[in-house]
């Protein structure tokens, strides 16, 4: 067990340094900072110009800072084996006596923080800017329902990263999943807008637990009131997880039998 | 002018993206994404139809041809410096900016695909109605608006010479164009300030030239006319060429000067 936690330790920590090497940490602050103030002032002017009155453009933005989880710690996660593909570590982390699942488990610690900082960014504009009301705001289950959600994305984003060991490219998946919640998980609109055969995909992904429950706490709810929310989105969080288990033996078997771990 | 350089450009492009052509669905899915959301936001979970469904349509074809040439454009000399043909490009007898122009209009080429499968799956799920008054001068338009914008991303790969963070930067520059060119919100919609901004980029002018032939009642941003959308358009692409050209001989000196061609 120490073993297993020494190389998460050692993997999240080489992932960070070389994240940094390459974007140093304030630049990929200001990134964030800017890429998440110009989407929610997006959606925020558009919910404006279409005028529905069910959505106004606090909905719009208490969605939209839950979804800015999903576009750092989602697509990060999802797209770490394209990352390695890349930079040509894939075959060295593979013909290490170290098992993947837990070499990729460790590297998405990344995702995780980024998706903290990318929340705490999107809450302030939320309030300075937008004019969000968080008066009422339970702030403390807030911040588990944060913490929650960032865990289970990354659980998320390991099976569906675990698949793009064996594509050329997890590129796809992630932006696909990075993205799709902003359609489908209740971020802009109530899901129950979609086509009924859409709202079972919907369903199937934490995010749209996340968006509730956040809903919930910013009106003031206490976690015992959001209890089902949470508890659904930390069971599909697990549940993925276990998933991309399974998904790592398995493309792992078939890209080594292939002989195409690093093909790309 | 030198075209067998501009042609060596666009053949290469071409080559790289048909060995792995699934790069096109990465730029396909957030603009696709933003139509479907916009098309929803204003159904209030009801009807969807109107002249709102065709302008969410074109929008999202713009958006679609904007997400192909920044991502195409930033990605450009990054690829060069990962793959090591950045050093022995820039030491052959040939300036840069004419195969990054090749590169562009083959980003050109693709971007007008990508907008056109928005329109498609657009008519297919919605039945959007695209009923366009005449085609050819609707696709001039499209064809007009995609060069204005990939002058935008030539000047971005110019630029993007200077840095190894461009595929990291690049993901600020994609929502500021969604809100600026007014491709799903109309730019009246923007404070007085970022109209002054918009009124500056050719694709604002680009935007609205196709609105001006694919809508019936459309008026015009600040009331001008289609002849000045076309001027406007075509005068401020040209002077971004220009003004790209001029950075990239700048950068090239300083790239040769100081021997960081292929730092990474």
């Amino acid at each position: 067990m120490s073993n297993i936690i020494n190389i998460m330790v050692s993997s999240a920590k080489n992932d960070f340094l070389s994240k940094f090497a390459i974007v140093h940490p304030l630049t990929r602050l200001l990134v964030i900072m800017l890429t998440n103030l110009f989407s929610m002032y997006f959606f925020f002017l558009l919910a404006g110009y279409v005028g529905n009155p069910d959505v106004t453009p606090e909905y719009v933005i208490i969605g939209n800072v839950v979804q800015s989880v999903a576009t750092s710690t989602l697509y990060s996660t999802s797209n770490i084996s394209r990352t390695e593909k890349h930079t040509g570590t894939l075959e060295p982390i593979l013909s290490s006596p170290a098992k993947l699942f837990h070499v990729f488990l460790g590297k998405s610690a990344f995702g995780i923080t980024m998706g903290f900082v990318s929340v705490i960014v999107s809450l302030t504009y939320a309030v300075l800017l937008f004019g969000v009301d968080f008066g009422s705001a339970n702030l403390g289950a807030i911040a588990v329902v944060t913490v929650l959600t960032c865990l289970s994305l990354a659980g998320m984003g390991l099976a569906i990263g675990g698949i793009g060991i064996y594509l050329r490219t997890a590129s796809i998946l992630a932006s696909f999943f990075g993205y799709i919640g902003l359609l489908i998980c209740g971020v802009n609109f109530p899901i129950t807008y979609l086509p009924s055969w859409l709202q079972i995909f919907s369903y199937g992904m934490p995010l749209t637990y996340a968006v509730e429950a956040t809903r919930m706490a910013v009106g003031g709810a206490t976690l015992s009131m959001m209890a089902n929310p949470l508890m659904i989105m930390v069971s599909l969080g697990a549940l993925y997880l276990v998933i991309s288990w399974f998904m790592f033996r398995f493309f792992e078997n078939i890209s080594r039998k292939n002989g195409k771990t690093d093909s790309f | 002018m030198n075209l067998r350089a501009i042609s060596a450009g666009f053949k290469q492009q071409a080559i790289q993206f048909l060995a792995d052509p699934q790069w096109i669905i990465p730029s396909l899915i957030s603009p696709f994404l933003m139509t479907m959301v916009m098309i929803f936001l204003s159904s209030g979970g009801t009807t969807i139809e109107g002249p709102v469904v065709l302008q969410a349509v074109l929008g999202g074809g713009v958006l679609g041809m904007w997400a192909s040439s920044l991502f195409s454009s930033s990605s450009s000399v990054s690829f060069d410096r990962i793959n090591g043909t950045f050093e022995p490009m820039i030491g052959s007898g040939t300036r840069i900016i004419y195969v990054l122009i090749g590169r562009s209009l083959w980003s050109t080429f693709i971007g007008l695909l990508n907008a056109f499968i928005v329109f498609f799956i657009a008519e297919l799920m919605f039945g959007a109605g695209m009923h366009v008054e005449n085609p050819m001068l609707f696709f001039l338009t499209l064809l007009m608006a995609m060069l204005s914008l990939s002058s935008v991303g030539l000047l971005i790969s110019s630029l993007f010479v200077l840095t190894r963070k461009g595929g990291t930067i690049s993901s600020i520059l994609e929502y500021p164009l969604y809100v600026l060119s007014g491709a799903l919100i109309p730019i009246s919609w923007l404070p007085g300030w970022m109209q002054s901004i918009s009124v500056t980029l050719a694709p604002t002018w680009g935007v609205d030239a196709i609105k001006y032939s694919a809508l019936t009642d459309h008026t015009g941003i600040l009331g001008v006319s289609f002849a000045t959308d076309i001027f406007m358009c075509l005068a401020l692409s040209i002077i971004l060429i220009l003004l790209s050209y001029v950075v990239m001989l700048y950068v090239e000196r300083k790239v040769l000067r100081d021997g960081t061609a292929t730092r990474y």
